[in-house]
């Protein structure tokens, strides 16, 4: 996608605009066993015309609640319960009924972060886009039909004909977000309100999302509010910050005044790394030459088809070594296999074949037993930090259960030990008695932890501990996750599909791409000189949180095109092929090999090996 | 994400307005299960015993207080029918508050053998997925598909009309629910992380089935537990109303509304209505509880 | 595909079915009841009661007997392969053909108490779910959960005593007509249908005086659950994301009500199956206050009479309504909410 010079010109943020939506001292509320809660609480902001806003908070900050008050809607049991929102000179709140139905769709088209339950299940997309526009629009069926395809078109989607007839569950996460862009932005609105719309979506399509969705509506002429608990999001499409903190806007900023100097506690806590560290948060140092605390050679993890003879190669071959107190990233999207590779080193899942060798002994050799034992030496730590602690069991019980399969210490030494581990971790030691239910995911992440460092692992693998904490919880954790390796100098594999994490926390890195390793290096080599055309598709598509090198002011080099392949029906040669921009004819036919290259960096693919593939050096180094 | 929490407690906000419905099917249960424990005793005549005076209708409202007080100050030869009696002279009053001995027990009994027998199964065909389990469902779809009533009806007439036979009955019909319920829950709580994360700790699976799973796959057995006591305690009366469940003269509702049957036509309405009251508050009772946990476990 | 789907569904049902008769047949011979005592006394000497055992059957092995049942021995007797349910041990007649005479007053009653059921519970179940936290539908929701919770036998002999006793606007509680009244030729089986064939338009309505207890007493303990069942999933519908959207999106009011309703609907075809085959059973109940002499009452003389060829045939024919029942609804659930794959 290239974008000429003059859109970045015509930025709005130069001229003084018409203000599109004025909202003042906004409250909506929810009862409560007989009270009421209210998620946003006096809320007043302004949106001008052709101008994108974003607005960031934590979970909980009433971010969504914000929006569908915005139209005058409040999710049953919620009421609005004051304030004024301002469209176009006219009190929303005030007009009736059947006006303000009228306005919205048309005049503000809003699209939401859980796009398939927000499509009927029961009506073919086409149908929807078609209702959404039939009700704001006088056409005939043909003319409708016509404009839902152009629509479908508009947004991105291969063959609209045919996936008009698709009901929601047919649809991909990213493909049934389209859709619901499609129907918002049928009537042309003059205000898109998008709620988290990348949330559970790929980096890759993340990107080209909010691309597509940045220019169409540079097309339609609207403004945008783009609601975020991404800081690369804000940085990149944004040209104002609003920051909601417990209902209310705290901060209302330019967004590279925002970045540069927040004044908000608040906002100074989410871009604390950002400022105090620059890019890197001064890493232990790892002593060199040493004997790698654990190594895989050539790890395979298939699985069997439902019904079938078939297999799904999950990891192919997959050699890594980690060092003491060293943290190897292994990045790469859904479906890349670097969740299995994880589970496979612990034994979680059972390997195909391979080996897992950890200090000296191959772990997939052991009997059940003798693995079992072993376990208090390498530890995990999951991604959702709801769903993986017992929510029937008090902290303390969570936090001593290793202690009574590992340790033979009195009562009275585990409650010391559970004690001990809270302070770790930063938290208040009153939290003991009581049950996960209730706490936020930071605390319940750090719990998570906490459990994990129980038995002093020399080895924990983090599953995408950060990626669904919200902004401030995420940066607490990767600093404590910091300290952790600095004081015990426990060595990790840091799972995540986040490069800005992954450049804070982790020494060396490994891309993967449909199950096998497709680059490796240290942070500075992978991110600086990414050599292989898939990790520089991903470092391009990735959203740095840094205004002053954004996105849609610069030319995006090429990304990949389709789809993935699927893992059940591999290509021959190189798994990348069908997509890479720099295939020839010999990559189809010839399998890759990991190759080193100098420095320790290695590559799988023969014409990065070959000097063939420039160095793409677009990324934020 | 989480933004959704927070409007999900919100949904759980009419509970509190409705405690008054609560504390009343509490306190029907509590009056019952008291009764269950004591009813065939504080009674003014044996239930079981017949008395000379035969379907004498029950003192009218206006008439109660005075009885009362000459009943407390002990002017009275003998205590009064507070619900008349029956057709063979059977006080009503007295075996409508000795019958829960009878109609509870039956499906308090009943409920918890079919629960920890359904549990149990449950656990294993959900925990561990192969062909004999398999097989064990078809059976229990097999039980299932038999028709409650019906089935509960031969069985008991088949076995002989004894409480036993009617608890044996109520459980077999009962267990394949619980096998089924129970089955779902533990399939869905399996694959959650904190069950992995006890795998992760080096816990056995045995270890990980008792202590992670099964706690957290009890919650739909025992909210269908507080429903169906409710529904075993009709399914008992009507048993016993068509002829295939207690034997005369024991104390139970059904048995009763059944003798009264023959004379509502002519009148004599007293003899099936109390019991009928009784049965209808005290089910009643159990569906208000009932419905109170499923409340709170979806809000959870 | 609706074909696989549907015929896949019927050999199911079929495999469930044997396995039900099977072990119908093995559970009933298991349990401690001897039915030829019954049939000729306690007193009866050891030769005639070897000989009724003969006459029965019972005198042979279990399997042998199973075998015949099943109609593997058509030179016996003929059985289920022959499309015989055997004869009754205590009326000698064929139970095929006793069943259908009892069955369609049982599907009447039940038919006719669903259609006003959900009549009236539909629209109050919506009401509820409209109008949420409000005292009427506080109210809906107290009335549901009673009404869910009542022993319907009792209510009916209320009704007697009310409508029939004391206010005399009822008939007396003895059967589908009038002892005075001869009933129309059977073609259908229900009574309201076969008068209105034979164009008695006055027995119609006799027949409709004669059901109106029944049916209310039934209707009201159905009302219960489908009240709730009506109203829970209104209510989620109304609070589902794609109701929120449809609203956000600026749709006529009328299209998103149309959402709610076909969204509350779909679900709630399971429940009204099991609903059908619970109450299919439990006619049992009402039509012996109201001696209607359906398939419950047949039912309960062949228990109490131990007659195993009726107890079986009873229990497999109302097993396979349900299960076609379960199966209509499925393929109507289906067909509103295309998730439902085939």
């Amino acid at each position: 996608m290239h974008r000429e010079a003059a859109a970045v010109a015509e930025r709005p943020e130069t001229m003084a605009a018409r203000t599109v939506l004025s909202v003042e001292n906004l409250v909506v509320g929810y009862p409560v066993d007989g009270r009421m809660v209210k998620p946003v609480d006096g809320l007043s902001f302004k949106v001008h015309e052709r101008e994108v806003v974003g607005l960031i908070g934590d979970a909980g900050s009433g971010k969504s609640t914000a929006a569908l008050a915005l139209l005058g809607l409040a999710r049953p049991p919620g009421k609005i319960l004051g304030g004024r929102v301002e469209f176009d000179g006219r009190d929303l709140l005030k007009l009736p009924e059947a006006e303000i139905r009228a306005i919205r769709g048309r005049d503000i088209g809003i699209i939401v972060q859980n796009p398939r339950s927000s499509l009927n299940p029961m009506l073919r997309i086409g149908k929807q886009i078609g209702y959404a526009y039939e009700a704001h629009n006088q056409a005939s069926g043909t003319e409708v039909r016509r404009k839902v395809i152009e629509m479908l078109r508009m947004v991105g989607i291969n063959d609209p004909e045919s996936r008009a007839e698709a009901y929601a569950h047919e649809l991909s996460g990213g493909m049934a977000q389209r859709a619901l862009i499609a129907m918002a932005l049928s009537s042309k609105p003059k205000l898109l309100i998008a709620d988290e719309p990348t949330s559970g979506l790929d980096v890759t399509i993340q990107a080209q999302f909010l691309d597509e969705m940045w220019n169409t509506v540079q097309k339609t002429g609207s403004a945008i509010l783009l609601i975020t608990q991404e800081l690369g999001t804000l940085a990149n499409y944004c040209d104002r910050v609003l920051v909601l903190h417990e209902g209310r806007i705290v901060e209302d900023a330019p967004v590279r005044q925002f970045f540069a100097n927040p004044q908000h506690p608040y906002s100074q806590q989410i871009l604390k790394l950002q400022r105090e560290r620059g890019h890197s948060l001064g890493l232990p140092p790892v002593e060199a030459g040493t004997r790698p605390l654990l190594a895989t050679t050539d790890l395979r993890k298939t699985f069997a088809v439902r019904h079938t003879k078939k297999l799904i190669q999950a990891v192919d071959k997959v050699s890594l070594t980690i060092g003491r107190g060293e943290t190897l990233g292994l990045v790469g999207e859904s479906g890349s296999g670097k969740t299995t590779v994880g589970r496979c080193m612990l034994r979680l899942l059972e390997p195909s074949s391979g080996s897992v060798v950890f200090d000296g002994e191959d772990l997939v050799k052991l009997p059940p037993n003798d693995m079992r034992r072993y376990r208090s030496k390498l530890q995990i730590v999951f991604q959702d930090p709801f769903d993986s602690l017992n929510p029937r069991w008090s902290i303390r019980r969570i936090l001593t259960e290793p202690l009574d399969l590992h340790t033979k210490l009195s009562t009275a030494d585990k409650r010391r030990r559970a004690e001990e581990l809270m302070d770790l971790v930063d938290l208040d030691r009153a939290l003991l008695d009581r049950r996960p239910r209730g706490l936020g995911a930071g605390a319940l992440q750090r719990i998570n932890i906490a459990r994990a460092l129980a038995c002093n692992p020399e080895f924990i693998v983090l599953d995408e501990p950060t990626s669904v904490l919200s902004p401030r919880a995420r940066v607490g954790l990767i600093e404590l996750l910091v300290r952790l390796q600095k004081e015990l100098g426990i060595s990790y594999l840091f799972i995540s599909h986040d490069l800005t994490t992954v450049r804070y926390l982790c020494h060396k890195v490994s891309v993967m791409y449909l199950g096998q390793i497709v680059e490796t290096g240290t942070v500075e080599q992978v991110f600086s000189k990414p050599r292989h055309p898939y990790s520089q598709a991903l470092l391009s598509a990735h959203l740095f949180p840094d205004p002053t090198n954004r996105r849609v002011d610069s030319v995006i080099p090429a990304a990949l095109e389709g789809e993935i392949p699927s893992p059940i029906d591999l290509p021959h040669g190189c798994y990348l092929a069908s997509r890479c921009p720099h295939v020839v004819e010999a990559c189809r036919a010839t399998p890759q090999a990991l190759e080193p290259l100098e420095g320790g960096q290695s590559v799988r693919c023969w014409r990065a090996v070959a000097g063939e593939i420039q160095a793409f050096g677009g990324a934020h180094a | 994400m989480s933004s959704q929490h927070t409007l999900e407690t919100a949904d759980m906000l009419p509970r509190r307005r409705r405690d008054w419905l609560f504390g009343l099917g509490l306190t029907i249960v509590v009056i019952v299960v008291a009764l269950a424990v004591v009813g065939p005793y504080i009674g003014p005549y044996d239930p079981t015993l017949t008395t000379p005076n035969v379907s004498v209708p029950p003192p009218s409202l206006a008439e109660v207080p005075g009885l009362f007080s000459a009943w407390i100050s002990g002017t009275l030869e003998a205590p009064p029918h507070w619900m008349g009696t029956d057709a063979s002279g059977f006080d009503v009053f007295s075996r409508v508050i000795a019958a829960p001995r009878t109609d509870l027990v039956i499906a308090l009994v009943a409920n918890g053998l079919s629960l920890v027998i359904g549990v149990f199964l449950g656990l294993i065909a959900g925990y561990y997925r192969n062909a004999a389990t398999e097989f064990m469902m078809r059976v229990s779809d097999v039980m299932q598909s038999f028709p409650v009533f019906i089935s509960a009806m031969v069985l008991v007439a088949l076995a002989g009309r004894s409480t036993t036979n009617i608890v044996i009955a109520l459980a077999f019909v009962y267990t394949p629910i619980y096998v089924r319920l129970t089955r779902a829950e533990v399939m869905s709580q399996k694959v959650r992380g904190f069950v992995e994360a006890a795998r992760a700790l080096g816990n056995t699976e045995l270890n990980i089935a008792i202590r992670h799973v099964l706690p957290n796959s009890l919650t739909p057995a025992l909210i269908q537990a507080s429903v169906t006591i409710g529904f075993a305690i009709l399914l008992t009366a009507g048993l016993s109303f068509v002829g295939a469940g207690v034997r005369p003269p024991t104390p139970e509702w059904g048995l009763m509304i059944s003798t009264g049957a023959n004379q509502i036509i002519l009148g004599e309405w007293w003899p099936s209505v109390f019991p009928g009251i009784a049965i209808s508050l005290t089910v009643f009772g159990f569906a208000v509880l009932g419905n109170a946990l499923e409340r709170r476990y979806d809000a959870s | 595909m609706l074909f696989r789907y549907i015929s896949k569904r019927f050999a199911v049902g079929l495999l469930q079915l044997i396995g039900l008769t099977i072990a119908v047949f093995f559970l009933i011979r298991l349990l401690p009841a001897d039915p030829v005592s019954r049939l000729v006394g306690m007193n009866a000497s050891p030769e005639a009661y070897a000989q009724a055992a003969k006459q029965l059957g019972v005198d042979r092995p279990l399997l042998a007997q199973l075998a015949t049942y099943l109609g593997f021995q058509p030179e016996i007797a003929p059985g289920l392969l022959q499309g015989s349910l055997g004869v009754s041990w205590v009326t000698g007649t064929p139970v095929t053909a006793e069943i259908a005479a009892y069955l369609p007053v049982t599907l009447e009653l039940v038919t006719l108490s669903f259609i006003l059921a959900l009549a009236v519970a539909v629209p109050i179940g919506m009401f509820g779910a409209l109008n949420p936290g409000g005292k009427a539908d506080k109210g809906v929701f107290v009335y549901s959960l009673f009404a869910g919770s009542q022993p319907e036998f009792w209510w009916g002999l209320l009704f007697v005593y009310l409508f029939f006793f004391t206010l005399g606007i009822a008939p007396a509680p003895l059967g589908r007509l009038s002892p005075m009244s001869s009933p129309p030729d059977v073609v259908t089986g229900f009574m309201t249908i076969d008068s209105l064939i034979a164009g008695q338009f006055d027995l119609f309505v006799e027949a409709l005086h004669h059901l109106m207890l029944p049916v209310f007493t039934m209707a009201f303990i159905l009302s219960g659950p489908i009240i709730k069942m009506v109203r829970q999933n209104m209510a989620r519908a109304l609070q589902s994301d794609f109701v929120l959207y449809a609203n956000c999106a600026g749709l006529p009011k009328r299209r998103v009500a149309g959402y709610a309703l076909r969204a509350a609907m779909a679900p709630s075809m399971t429940l009204i199956g099991i609903l059908y085959g619970f109450m299919l059973s439990g006619a049992v109940l009402t039509e012996s206050v109201f001696s209607l002499g359906g398939i419950g009452q047949y039912a309960i003389n062949a228990v109490l009479n131990y007659d195993y060829p009726a107890i079986q045939a009873v229990v497999l024919v109302i097993t396979a309504i349900s299960l076609v029942v379960y199966l209509a609804l499925d393929l109507i659930h289906a067909a509103i909410d295309p998730r439902i794959a085939f």
